[in-house]
This record gives C-alpha cells, sequence and structure tokens, in this order.
C-alpha cells in the first residue's frame, strides 16, 4: 500500500465564501509506485476540469499511458479502452484537422479490483475534428474513483464529453473545454447516482476564447440515501470571444432526507456580445407524475425507477456498446431496488 | 401631377455578404398605395429593412431618396423622423417599457412637441378600440407576452399614432384570423389620405380588399419582374408567380 | 439633471477625531466618548480582538485600497443632539436640504434620522407614528431608553462579530444609527426613512440599524445613502439587524450612491418567525467597491422572503452584491431577483447562497438574475450557490447574461429614437421590476440615476 495523498481538486475558477465548501475539494488518493510517465509535450498545459494537482498526480503514477493519433481527415471509429478500471491510466488523443474520434471506457465492479481508479483524457481536436470521449463507471462501493478531461477545441472542431458516474465509495469527475478555434463546440453531459453513503463531486469549466463558440454542458442526477453531491459548472466568456452562446443545466433528483446536494453554477464573461444561460432545478419528484405512473399499476419503487431513468436514458443510449449500456441499466436497477 | 416621395434607384443590398437585392428601381408618389408580392426569399423584407435603414442589410450600390433628399446613409432614427415607418413581421419585445410610455416619447420626439398625458391616453384608447384590441395592452410591456396576431395589431395602432407619411407593411395579416385581418384593413383604410403612401408585402389578398391599390410589384431574385396595377393581384393568385418567372428570364 | 448634485460638500468642523490607526485605547476612548453602558465597552473591545485575529477574505472584489491604519475611524461634527430642525447648524442643513430632507419631511415622511458623519444631529418621529407606540430613535439613545435591556439582547445578535473582519471592526466602532420598534399588531401606514451620509475626508461610517417588528405589525423602513466625493478611501461597514415577528410583514428599501471611492462593506441580516415575510428592495449604484449581501434566515413556519434588486456598475466600480437565505421552518419560501448591469469597465458579481436545512419540509426557493453588458470593456459574473440537505423541498435557479440585441435597437430607432435614447429606454425597462417596487419618489431617483449613468440619453 502508498502513502496517502490528500490532493486539492475540482477548483472552482472564482472563489466565494469559504463556509460553503465549494471553492475545492479534497481527494484522497494513494500513491503506488512512482512511475514517471512519458507524456507527449503537446498535451502539456491542458487545462482539466479536475485540476493541475490532480493532473500531476496521475502523470506522475500512471500505470497507463495510451497515445491515440488520428491523422488529416482520418476516421478512427469507436476505440474501446482495454484497460477500463485499472488503477491509473492516462488517454492522450491528437485528433487531427477533419478526423473522427469516439473514445469509451467504461469500468464495472469486476474489471476494478483495487480500491481506487483514475481516468484522465487529454484531447487536442484540430481543426474540424470531431471527437466523442465517453467515461462510464459502476464501481463497487469501496473504490475510490476519479475521471478527468481536458481538451482543447480548434476552429470548428466538435467535441463531447460523456460522464457517467454510478457508483464507487466516493466519485470525483472534472471536465474542462478551451474554445479556441471559431466556432468551436464542447457539449458534455453527466449522469450520476448517489447511493449508501456515496460521495459526489464535479467541476465543468468551458474558456471561450474563440469566436462564435458554443458549449452546452448537461446535469441529471438522482440522489438516494445519504449521498453527499457537489456541482460546479463554469461557463467563462473571456475578451474577445464574441457571438460565442453558452448554455448549462443541472436537474437533480432528491429521494432522501439524508442526501445533500450542493451546486454552484457560474457564468463569468467579460465581453459584452455573447449569450449565455444556466438553470438549475433541485427538488423532489414531481407528484403528479409518481401518481399518473402509479395509476397506472406500477409500484412506487418501480415509478422512482422509471422517473430516473427516463432522464439517464438519453445520455445512456449515447454509450456504442449494448453489454455496457445493459450493464449500467442492470446496476441502476438493483441500487434502487435495494434502497 | 403627383408629388414623388419615395425613389429608390440601382439597389444593390447584401445581408450577412450575400447579394439579396439585385438593382431595384421603385418610385412610390404621394398618395399611392403600393403592393410587393413574390415567392419565399425574393427580397421582399430585405427592400422595406433597406428603406428603413436596418444596420444588419449593406446598401453596396444605388440609392434610396425620400422627398427628393438622399437617404442612403441615414440611421434609422433619422428617418423616422422624416416619416417613414416600417410594420415588422417580429416586432421585439421590450421588458419593463409600457406601450403607452413607450409611444407616448416616440410622438413627443417626432412632432417636437410636449405631449399631453390624458389627451394622449383617450386619443390611443380610441384607436386600440377600432383595432379591437382590449386597452389593457396600453399598459402591458411593448409587445412581451403578446400573441401573433397582438404583434401584428400593436404594429398598426403604433403607425395610426405616430401618422408616418410613407409606411411599409411587412406581411402585416399573417397569423391574423379573418376577422382580425378585417379590422387590421380597416385601421389602414383609416390611415390612408391623400398625404401619405403605403407599401405593402402580402401574401393574402383579404388585406387589400377594402384598399385601392394603385401599383402591384412581383419581386424575384432581387429584381422587380413585373409592374402592373391591382389586376395584377388576381392574376397572381389565380396563377401563382411561375408564369411571371419563365416570362422574367 | 447633472452630477454635481451628487457631489458636493462643506468644510467640516470636527470637535473630536481620532487618532488614524486602531487601537484599544482608539476604542476605550470612543466608548467613554459615547457615554456607553459597561457592556458596551467590553463588547467593542471584544470585536476589537476579533478584529485584529479575522483576515480579510480571500474572496471578492479587491480590498488593497483599503488601508484601516490610514482611516480616521470617527469623525464628531461640531453639533450636540437636536430636536428641532430649526436649531440645527446652517452648513448642515444645507447639505440636507440638497439631500432633499426637509422635502420628504414636508412630504408628511414619518420620521427622519439623518445622520450627518458619525453622529446623529438630527432626530424626529411624527408624533401620529409615536401615537401608535412606534419607537424611532437613534441607537445611542436607544442603549440608555425603556428599550435598553431589549437592545441588548439583540445588538449583534443577528449579525455576531464573528461573522467576519468587518462585522468585527463594526462592532468595535459602530456609531449612530436607528433603532425603530414597532409593537404588535401595529401597522405603521407610511413609510420611515432614514439618510446616511459620510462628509469629512477619510471618515470611516459604521451606523447600527436595529428594526424589531413585533407580531401582527407592519413596517416599511427606507435607506437612501449618497455621500460626496473625496481622494482619501472611505469606508462604510454599517450593520442592519432586522427582527421580524410571528405574522408580521418588514418591507426594507435601499437606494445606495456612495461615491465612487467608498469601500462599501455592509452587513444585513433579518430573522424571520412564523409566516412572517420579509421583503427586501435593493438598489446599488454607487461606491468604489461593494460587498453586499443581504441575508434572511426563515426560521419560523411559513415565513417568506423576497429579494428584489438592482446594481450598475460604471468605471471604476466593482460591486458584488446578492442575496443569502437559510430556510429552517416548515414550508418557508424565498424569491431572488436580480438584475445587474455593467458599463465603461464596470465590474458587477451576483453571488448569493440558498440553504435549505434539514428539517425545512415542504421549502421552496427560485433564483432569477438576469446581466447585462452594455460594452466589453466591462465585466459580469454570476456566482450563485445552492445547498439543499432535504429531500421534500423545491429549488430553482435560473440565470441569464446577455446584451441588448441589434434588432431591439433598431426596432426602437425605427419609431424615432436616437441609438442613446433606445439604449437607456431598454436599460429602464430592464430595472423596471426594482423600481415598480420603490416608492414614487425613490423610483424616479432611481430612474435619474439609469439615465445619469447612460450618459447622453435625453427622453
Amino acid at each position: 500500500m502508498g502513502e496517502q495523498n490528500i490532493l486539492k481538486v475540482n477548483p472552482l475558477p472564482t472563489l466565494t465564501w469559504n463556509h460553503l465548501m465549494l471553492n475545492f475539494a479534497n481527494l484522497p488518493l494513494e500513491s503506488g509506485s512512482q512511475v514517471k510517465a512519458d507524456i507527449p509535450s503537446e498535451f502539456d498545459g491542458i487545462e482539466t476540469g479536475m485540476g493541475e494537482e490532480f493532473v500531476s498526480f496521475v502523470e506522475n503514477h500512471a500505470a497507463a499511458v495510451r497515445v491515440i493519433r488520428a491523422g488529416k481527415g482520418q476516421d478512427l471509429g469507436v476505440i474501446r479502452d482495454e484497460n477500463a478500471g485499472t488503477s491509473s491510466e492516462v488517454i492522450l488523443i491528437d485528433a487531427g484537422e477533419d478526423s473522427q474520434v469516439t473514445f469509451y471506457s467504461h469500468a464495472s465492479e469486476k474489471a476494478c479490483p483495487g480500491t481506487q481508479m483514475t481516468r484522465l483524457v487529454k484531447v487536442i481536436a484540430r481543426a474540424g475534428a470531431r471527437v466523442t470521449v465517453i467515461q462510464s463507471q459502476t464501481l463497487g462501493d469501496d473504490v475510490m474513483a476519479a475521471d478527468d478531461f481536458g481538451a482543447v477545441v480548434g476552429d470548428e472542431a466538435r467535441v463531447h464529453l460523456i460522464q457517467a458516474e454510478l457508483g464507487g465509495k466516493a466519485a470525483f469527475a472534472g471536465g474542462c473545454a478551451a474554445l479556441k478555434g471559431y466556432k468551436a463546440d464542447f457539449t458534455e453531459e453527466t449522469i450520476y447516482f448517489g447511493d449508501g453513503s456515496r460521495r459526489l463531486d464535479f467541476s465543468y469549466v468551458t474558456r471561450h476564447t474563440g469566436k462564435k463558440t458554443t458549449t452546452s454542458i448537461l446535469a441529471s442526477g438522482a440522489l438516494f440515501g445519504s449521498s453527499d453531491k457537489v456541482y460546479r459548472g463554469s461557463m467563462d466568456f473571456i475578451h474577445g470571444c464574441s457571438k460565442s452562446k453558452g448554455r448549462e443545466a443541472e436537474n437533480v433528483l432528491l429521494f432522501s432526507k439524508e442526501a445533500r446536494n450542493r451546486s454552484i453554477p457560474l457564468i463569468l464573461c467579460d465581453e459584452e456580445d455573447v449569450d449565455g444561460q444556466h438553470a438549475a432545478s433541485i427538488g423532489k419528484i414531481n407528484k403528479d407524475l409518481m401518481y399518473y405512473l402509479q395509476s397506472r399499476g406500477l409500484t412506487e419503487s418501480q415509478a422512482r425507477q422509471l422517473a430516473v431513468e427516463s432522464r439517464f436514458n438519453p445520455v445512456i443510449d449515447e454509450i456504442p456498446d449494448e453489454s455496457v449500456r445493459q450493464e449500467i441499466h442492470a446496476s441502476l436497477e438493483r441500487r434502487m431496488n435495494l434502497d | 401631377m403627383s408629388e414623388e416621395l419615395l425613389r429608390v434607384e440601382n439597389l444593390h443590398a447584401d445581408v450577412e455578404e450575400k447579394e439579396i437585392l439585385k438593382g431595384i428601381n421603385l418610385v412610390v408618389n404621394k398618395g399611392e398605395t403600393h403592393v410587393l408580392m413574390g415567392p419565399n426569399g425574393a427580397g421582399k423584407s430585405t427592400l422595406d429593412n433597406c428603406i428603413m435603414g436596418n444596420p444588419e442589410y449593406k446598401v453596396t450600390e444605388g440609392k434610396i431618396l425620400f422627398g427628393g433628399e438622399d437617404i442612403t446613409r441615414l440611421k434609422a432614427d433619422a428617418r423616422a423622423r422624416k416619416g417613414i415607418f416600417m410594420s415588422f413581421q417580429a416586432p421585439q419585445e421590450v421588458p419593463g417599457v409600457t406601450m403607452e410610455d413607450f409611444l407616448r416619447v416616440c410622438k413627443k420626439n417626432l412632432t417636437g412637441e410636449n405631449i399631453r398625458y390624458f389627451a394622449f391616453h383617450k386619443e390611443l384608447a380610441a384607436t386600440m378600440k377600432a383595432l379591437d384590441m382590449d386597452d389593457s395592452y396600453a399598459s402591458r410591456y411593448l409587445n412581451v407576452g403578446f400573441s401573433g396576431g397582438e404583434k401584428k395589431k400593436a404594429e398598426i395602432v403604433q403607425m395610426l399614432t405616430l401618422n408616418p407619411t410613407f409606411a411599409m407593411l411587412d406581411e402585416t395579416d399573417s397569423g391574423l384570423d379573418v376577422d382580425a385581418v378585417r379590422v387590421v384593413s380597416e385601421g389602414i383604410r383609416r390611415f390612408k389620405t391623400d398625404e401619405n403612401s403605403l407599401l405593402i408585402i402580402t401574401h393574402n389578398t383579404k388585406i387589400l380588399e377594402d384598399l385601392k391599390v394603385d401599383f402591384v410589384h412581383v419581386l424575384y431574385d432581387g429584381k422587380i419582374i413585373k409592374t402592373g396595377g391591382p389586376e395584377l393581384v388576381d392574376y397572381i393568385n389565380e396563377n401563382g408567380f411561375a408564369e411571371l418567372i419563365r416570362e422574367g428570364e | 439633471m447633472n452630477s454635481s448634485i451628487y457631489d458636493f460638500r462643506y468644510e467640516t468642523h470636527a470637535s473630536f477625531e481620532t487618532d488614524a490607526g486602531l487601537t484599544p485605547e482608539i476604542v476605550e476612548q470612543i466608548s467613554k466618548e459615547k457615554n456607553d453602558p459597561d457592556w458596551m465597552r467590553e463588547f467593542r473591545l471584544k470585536s476589537l480582538e476579533i478584529y485584529q485575529k479575522t483576515a480579510v477574505p480571500n474572496w471578492g472584489p479587491p480590498l488593497d485600497g483599503l488601508n484601516m491604519d490610514q482611516i480616521i475611524t470617527y469623525v464628531r461634527p461640531d453639533t450636540p443632539m437636536r430636536g428641532k430642525w430649526s436649531e440645527v447648524p446652517d452648513d448642515i442643513k444645507n447639505t440636507f436640504e440638497r439631500l432633499g430632507i426637509p422635502d420628504a419631511e414636508q412630504k408628511s415622511l414619518a420620521g427622519v434620522g439623518a445622520q450627518y458623519d458619525s453622529e446623529v444631529v438630527y432626530h424626529n418621529v411624527k408624533d401620529e407614528v409615536a401615537r401608535q407606540g412606534v419607537v424611532y430613535t437613534d441607537m445611542e439613545s436607544a442603549l440608555r431608553g425603556p428599550y435598553a435591556d431589549l437592545v441588548k439582547e439583540k445588538f449583534m445578535h443577528l449579525v455576531p462579530p464573528t461573522d467576519h473582519k468587518f462585522a468585527a471592526l463594526h462592532g468595535a466602532v459602530w456609531s449612530g444609527g436607528s433603532f425603530v420598534y414597532v409593537p404588535a399588531g401595529v401597522h405603521v401606514d407610511i413609510p420611515l426613512q432614514s439618510y446616511f451620509r459620510l462628509n469629512a475626508a477619510g471618515a470611516g461610517q459604521f451606523e447600527h440599524t436595529l428594526i424589531i417588528v413585533e407580531p401582527g405589525a407592519y413596517l416599511h423602513f427606507i435607506e437612501g445613502c449618497s455621500a460626496p466625493k473625496y481622494n482619501v478611501a472611505n469606508l462604510h461597514a454599517g450593520c442592519v439587524e432586522l427582527y421580524v415577528g410571528k405574522g408580521a410583514r418588514l418591507r426594507y428599501s435601499t437606494i445606495e450612491n456612495w461615491s465612487k471611492n467608498m469601500y462599501n462593506l455592509n452587513t444585513k441580516r433579518a430573522l424571520v418567525e412564523d409566516d412572517g415575510i420579509m421583503e427586501w428592495v435593493s438598489g446599488s449604484f454607487g461606491s468604489h467597491i461593494s460587498y453586499l449581501y443581504p441575508m434572511t434566515i426563515l426560521k419560523g413556519n411559513n415565513s417568506h422572503m423576497d429579494f428584489t434588486g438592482i446594481t450598475f456598475a460604471g468605471k471604476t466600480q466593482a460591486l458584488d452584491t446578492g442575496a443569502k437565505v437559510v430556510h429552517n421552518g416548515r414550508n418557508t419560501s424565498s424569491h431572488i431577483s436580480t438584475k445587474s448591469i455593467s458599463k465603461d469597465g464596470g465590474i458587477c458579481v451576483y453571488r448569493s447562497e440558498v440553504i435549505i436545512g434539514k428539517d425545512a419540509i415542504g421549502a421552496k426557493s427560485s433564483v432569477n438574475c438576469d446581466s447585462l453588458m452594455l460594452d466589453s470593456k466591462s465585466r459580469s459574473d454570476t456566482i450563485p450557490a445552492m445547498d439543499v440537505r432535504n429531500a421534500d423541498s423545491d429549488v430553482g435557479h435560473e440565470a441569464k447574461i446577455g446584451r441588448i440585441s441589434d434588432e431591439a435597437i433598431f426596432y426602437l430607432m425605427s419609431r424615432g429614437l436616437s441609438e442613446e435614447d433606445a439604449r437607456a429606454m431598454i436599460v429602464s425597462g430592464f430595472a423596471e421590476p426594482v423600481a415598480k417596487e420603490l416608492p414614487l419618489e425613490y423610483a424616479v431617483e432611481m430612474n435619474n440615476l439609469i439615465k445619469l449613468e447612460m450618459d447622453g440619453s435625453t427622453f
């Protein structure tokens, strides 16, 4: 067993009242053997959602580093992460001009032997590239999970990130996109599930510097048991990013009086010609919907399950692997039935 | 001899760097009613916007004269003060500013006179009544939460209140039910005198029934391909634009 | 209208000035001069200790320009307490006249406790309000009057000196302010108003406002501020504590227009009992730096809070404003609606926290904030935090940021408005939801302030 480290992760891009405990999170990780990963220099300095301390920790303890390069105009199709669930991995994707890559990594309870799992994906999406990254996990209740992501998005490139945090003792996840190119686009979708005493902690940041850049950040979650979740979502419109547009929304369903939900959706802006909006809705499940479903013969627990899955399914359906989708549905069903 | 009010000479205009108008020539004399018809995308609204001075529409060649004066480079407010009015297809919503306060400020601005509060209030209420519009709309925020039909009526209320010498109506009838079209048409008829002129864009000839139309222009691909009298409206109603377009080419 | 109306001053005739720095000796001296009761002297010294141990906030706009060692914290004007307007010295009277206080009097407003520098010099309560049993007095008198015990019990109870550094400073050097007591069931028909004003260069202002509205009573309190311009950094660290009893309702309105060199670090807090209603209307236009987040604790079941605010930051201004609400009672509700406008390099920050406590079953909260950017030199940040600790609640949040659309400007210009007037009209329309919550004369003043900021507008 390695040494215990407390990393400051998921930093809020600007500070607010300390007593809210939202300015950053403490992530306890054990460090195994020191292995300095060989990271190609073009991936240096890419900002991620979980922040510098996490990136430098992972890059110094990476068990696996994989570099994926797509040449100009190349379509690499769907790439599956064969090592998903190993203790520490770094994936670096350099998507050349007009290339296409989809990378997905699913860590299931069976696949993860240890008590912690970290995944870091960095993406360079060059002009016109299309990159989709999916990180999902249905880990067991003794695993500390951390999924981090950072991308630089070029002219008319599109990057799509999906994170599904559905298990673990605690799950930390983050994503950041630097929208540098003209009409660069970033779409991010998160689903999360809290049960037992799971801690969930998220941080997403979009940095708009290019003109006419667009982002959409959506999060949907359900909290049971005494789970405790923090969600930070920040859109940063930087001077010069004229005609950029950002949309951010979070929907949280609370099912337990012991659960706790904290959300802080930020808009930072020093450019006049932008259009930014965020919305959050936090609360109990709609009573009319519950009544309607029960009037059709569903039990309360079936109705709740349906309500949660109806929110998660559009995201789960984007995972390009039927067996993973089934495993996720089975995991959710089992967890909601236990509750 | 009729007096010339508006003259458009060889007008070319771009929207987002794409040429929409490709040499329009048009003369509207005082007291006349002109109708502009043509398929979607022909440039009808672009012509209206160019005459009103929308900065999103760039005039690249030609000029617009109003009352003999070159107004091609004037800003929209200066054109409004000269008596030009445009009824918008999709009028903007302005939260926090009531329709009545807005019109009072505009009227004061256009006439340079102090507007007496109660007289104005009464006059506006009467105008709205004539258009079958509940006068509570006067104290609502300008166009905010108005239905499509109410917005169209509110534009005609603005026209009647500000009393321009040259009014352009851009598909004022679309989105209105049959009764509303009749009411709006009646409002337009009431507005029309020998001293002012109209340029009407429409697909629907119902709105023209009570009006004396002097000229009908058919616009296609940024050019006027045919000009005629009111009989052209009936022709288009029966035959559409296809034949005219073939002739034009 | 021109800016000189808000930009005037007279020479001060101070009879007493403390050393520029802050030491226990100075605090003792202040206490002695004010003839404090013993407990208050001790409270001040304790607060000073906390102040010296507490760091300045690590978040929010920079406070580097603020050097407490340079600030003369306490300046007493050369007049003792006055009961009648006719006895107030002429130069002070002139200052007030230009602020419109006597006019306000003539308009049959309920009472005026106007503050000149750090001392209450003029104080008057209309007979009709006093006859209803309402007490409206300055804080110093309240400390020794028939409500002394009540004051001792409530003073800095909602905002303890440990809250933050400037609350501690306030506890140590507070001076002046208002005390209002509205007995149970009394409905005060006319708003009570108070004008605060800073004068002497480098002077801080630490007024304390304590309002107690007993069960079933109603009060509207209006706080208006304007201050003349000086080159030395000025600090305002006032404190407002509001107690809203069962079924009572309190509306607290502020139009703040401090001079553009002021550090406005004000703390306002309300505690609401069962079925009580707290309403805040807050307009922030002035100051160089502001930290202002009126907080409401919905302690009682079915209690309610409404916050309507507008912030307009122009050149050299960084206005960090918002609201806080803590839901503790059952079926409590809150609604926060704010607007901000940034112009000429001004910085607006909307900052808030909504906390739904464990026992706040059935709580509902909604937040709406709209930010308007008038140019690309300016900045606008939205930093709303929500902390929900029970499942049987509904919390909603919406925020928008944007500019005035070219289409909207063209539409108004096509009706004959100049571009400047079109922009000014859209901005005052944007502010209208706040203006309509204010009494007419304040709404007019606010609109004038907006037009003044939107230079060039004539409509």
